[in-house]
């Protein structure tokens, strides 16, 4: 497991491709934080500005090393400093405390992006425009600055005020809908996948737009709704409405684990050996229907004349789950993966976060997990990149920030300030 | 603010990239169709017979042809496509990769091999080029030369463990349309732009070596950290957030026959007021306007009698009437949209979301438009996906 980073917390320069970018981050909560955590994973100098009165609420949510508490069972009172969840999206930034309700804090947050070049927010609209930070003001600031809006709904249309966080998205942009068994409510999500989802696009966007800035000397502004990635991300079924004019509201959609398009069959998610243990299989072709045969050490069943061609097996799916699940029901899932796999078959175990961590050799080769300390969480394992960069990797240089850990130093150091201004500051509460 | 999706001055971001796309999945092809969305010019590569994805269903009018697949359309809007057959036809596609920023190959290591496309020579031999290869499980590791499907790629990666019903003899439940493909997709996007961000300043590309397995793993949102943290396992709950014990229902059916989510933070005070008020507004708060409810010990021992009360609340009213007034009370509630439902939304429309695009064969349909809106560029209203072959080689760019 790699492990980066060191004792000494001061910040130092980075290194990777977003090196020298320096971003006044105003995200809070789950889609912002871990948009602007690629950022800084990558290089850029994030300082994200919180408030000390009303702490980020990934500091808040009870993801704590020493007990398990589902969300819902929030202690009172909590430790700011002692949240995983803050700790997993806000690594690798500064952390400063400003009081934006204060008109002092306020000037305080403009001399920051008066030294930043993007600046990036996910309150709802109208917040940051209250507090005066409109696009025209932040161009007077820095003539080429990159403002990064991340919504639910977006900066227009009638619903723009919207109040929204992963499942409202999923559920809205029709990703829910589209994913259960037949005949029943929908299975959905059981995760914000859209706070990730957009998260990814709303880094893209940023990344993009550096891009373009580098080329062009041009700034922007940037809008990204997630409900609207969410719709694009409802795939190919889409067009079945809006080119053949079928209905998705119908009895026998959606189709659980089964595919409609193409006829893969077996396709399905298969019972194992032990306590709500599964393995999926998918198998899309008369070849690997062979190798699954032969994995299996050609069965009698696997004979049947029904089987011996795609269609059929697609038309009595229900019969051939019953063989599969009776061969994979004693077995244990890596062992199924492993077997079928070598037969050229696509096969996964139904992997646990323990399995990700523990058992997937292939995770460990890569070393996408990894490790750095924290003060008052002591050694924390995180989620790495997906991809290797012969170019510039990540820079992991430190854990998430405690409660206004830099603020002498972006104050302090970035923008030149005194201690006697600085204990002032510290005294109206303003930072 | 006013960003809208068009009337913007000045060419589109992307314009002037040059993308080459080797896919045979919706991961790759998902990728290039997203640069194009913002002015790439994205050349498509398909053998012979064209692109596997060209036979899977649904098809135009039921039509199957490899010019009607919709699941075509949808993953390659504003491509061109040209037929090389590969590695036979190497020296026409080198033409290409030399005036080319990006290669995108969406193949499993059997395939790279087969079309003699290893990543790393073709980045020697390319040096500006930025080559993003996406693998099921990566170019190396004892995983590498297995193969994925959406499913496979699901389970695996371990979001699908978060997926599913309360029932457990029930097995954990897909999202359905290639979404593990969409996250690997939007981790190409990312990656390819800090390369051209790097290639900016150093003049030279790289190579990218993305795991679909590895951007699956690193999404299960909270899976991870309950991992990290107490060492706990998630177990799957219906349409709603798998925890480590089980939490309350978060749908509800409503009088149409459709479904709402709406999960009440109990611990907030705030929310709890506007709950009350919007079901005595109805004549059907009850006993919940008892201020003793005001208290969190009294809400927290009283849950399933609320869950109960809300329940009752949404069963006699239309799902759509539920979003809007909720919202409009500041709560974060949404109806159990369709496909069908999400076209007629007002919102999307007020936002020119959606664009009409002309197929080849004269007909139009609605797709979805580009998510991220520049004020500074306009973006690119989706074209068609091309025909098989129809530009010809010579004159791609």
């Amino acid at each position: 497991m790699p492990f980066y980073g060191s004792a000494d917390r001061t910040p130092r320069p980075r290194g990777g491709p977003l090196a020298g970018l320096r971003v006044a981050d105003f995200c809070w909560m789950g889609v912002g934080s871990v948009a602007t955590r690629l950022l800084a994973d990558f290089g850029a100098e994030v300082i994200k500005i919180e408030d000390r009165v009303r702490v980020d609420m990934p500091r808040r949510l009870p993801l704590y090393k020493d007990a398990v508490r589902s969300f819902g069972q929030e202690v009172t009172d909590p430790d700011p400093n002692k949240g995983g969840l803050f700790n997993n999206y806000s690594r690798n930034k500064l952390g400063v405390t400003i009081n934006l309700r204060t008109e002092r804090g306020r000037r305080l947050a403009e001399q920051l992006i008066s030294v930043s070049s993007v600046v990036t927010e996910n309150f709802a609209p109208g917040v940051m425009e209250k507090w005066g930070f409109t696009y025209d003001r932040l161009r007077e600031l820095v003539p080429d600055v990159i403002y990064a809006r991340m919504s639910g709904y977006g900066h227009s249309g009638p619903h723009q005020h919207y109040r929204s966080y992963g499942p409202v998205v999923q559920a809205a942009s029709g990703l829910s809908y589209i994913a259960g068994l037949p005949g029943r409510e929908p299975s959905g999500w059981g995760l914000s996948y859209m706070d990730n989802m957009a998260a990814y696009y709303n880094s893209a966007a940023i990344l993009m737009a550096v891009w373009n800035r580098r080329r062009t000397g041009q700034g922007t502004e940037i809008d990204v709704a997630a409900v609207e990635i969410g719709v694009g991300l409802i795939g190919p079924v889409l067009l079945d409405v809006t080119v053949n004019g079928h209905t998705t509201r119908r009895p026998d959609y959606p189709t659980g684990n089964r595919l409609e398009h193409p006829h893969a069959a077996p396709h399905g998610v298969y019972p194992c050996a032990g306590d709500d243990r599964w393995v999926a299989i998918a198998v899309f072709d008369d070849e690997e229907w062979a190798g699954l045969t032969k994995a299996l050490d050609n069965p009698d069943w696997a004979a049947d004349e029904r089987f011996s061609h795609q269609e059929g097996r697609y038309a009595h799916q229900d019969v051939l789950d019953g063989h599969i699940a009776a061969w994979t029901g004693g077995r244990d899932p890596h062992s199924v993966m492993t077997l079928l796999q070598s037969h050229g078959v696509r096969c996964g175990a139904v992997q646990d976060p323990r399995d990700l961590n523990e058992v997937d050799p292939q995770l460990a080769h890569r070393g996408t997990f990894f490790e750095m300390d924290h003060p008052v969480i002591g050694p924390a394992r995180f989620e790495g990149f997906p991809a290797r960069m012969s170019g510039r990797g990540p820079d992991h240089w430190r854990s998430a920030p405690l409660v206004g850990e830099d603020n002498d130093h972006v104050f302090g150091q970035i923008l030149g300030m005194e201690e006697a201004e600085l204990s002032e500051l510290r005294e109206q509460g303003v930072i | 603010m006013a960003v809208e999706a068009d009337g913007r001055p000045g060419p589109p971001l992307g314009q002037g990239l040059r993308v080459v796309e080797v896919a045979v999945d919706p991961a790759g092809e998902m990728a290039g169709k997203v640069l194009g969305q913002y002015g790439a010019a994205v050349v498509k590569v398909e053998p012979p017979g064209g692109s596997p994805t060209r036979r899977v269903g649904p098809f135009a009018g039921g039509r199957e042809d490899p010019d009607t697949s919709l699941n075509f359309w949808y993953y390659n809007t504003g491509k061109r496509s040209t037929v090389l057959d590969l590695p036979r036809e190497r020296p026409a596609l080198d033409r290409l990769l030399g005036e080319a920023d990006v290669l995108i190959t969406s193949l499993p290591r059997s395939g790279q091999r087969r079309l003699g496309l290893d990543p790393a020579a073709i980045s020697g031999q390319f040096p500006q080029l930025v080559v993003c290869a996406l693998t099921p499980f990566g170019q190396d590791g004892p995983w590498s030369e297995y193969e994925n499907s959406d499913l496979v790629a699901l389970a695996a990666g371990g979001l699908l463990n978060s997926c599913g019903y309360d029932d457990h003899s029930i097995p954990p439940i897909r999202p359905a349309e290639n979404q593990a493909y969409h996250v690997a997709a939007s981790f190409a996007h990312i990656s390819i732009f800090l390369a051209l961000i790097e290639r900016e300043q150093t003049g030279r590309g790289q190579v990218i070596d993305l795991a679909v397995h590895d951007s699956v793993a690193m999404s299960p949102e909270l899976a991870n950290p309950y991992w990290f943290y107490p060492k706990a396992i998630v177990k799957r709950q219906t349409c709603r957030h798998a925890q480590p014990t089980p939490t309350q229902p978060a749908i509800f059916p409503t009088l149409d026959g459709r479904y709402v989510y709406f999960t009440l933070i109990l611990a907030d005070i705030k929310p709890w007021e506007s709950l009350v008020e919007w079901m005595d507004s109805l004549g059907f708060a009850a006993d919940l306007t008892d201020p003793a409810y005001r208290e969190l010990s009294h809400r927290q021992a009283n849950f399933p009698h609320i869950q109960q009360m809300i329940e009752a609340f949404f069963l006699i009213q239309d799902a759509d009437t539920i979003y809007h007034d909720g919202q409009g009370r500041g709560l974060p509630i949404a109806v159990i949209n369709s496909p069908d439902d999400v076209l007629a939304d007002e919102h999307l429309r007020a936002r020119r979301f959606f664009e009409t695009v002309e197929h080849p064969d004269g007909t139009v349909a609605e797709y979805p438009g580009p998510p991220i809106r520049f004020s500074s560029s306009p973006s690119v209203p989706p074209a068609a996906a091309p025909r098989l072959g129809s530009s010809p080689a010579g004159d791609l760019w």
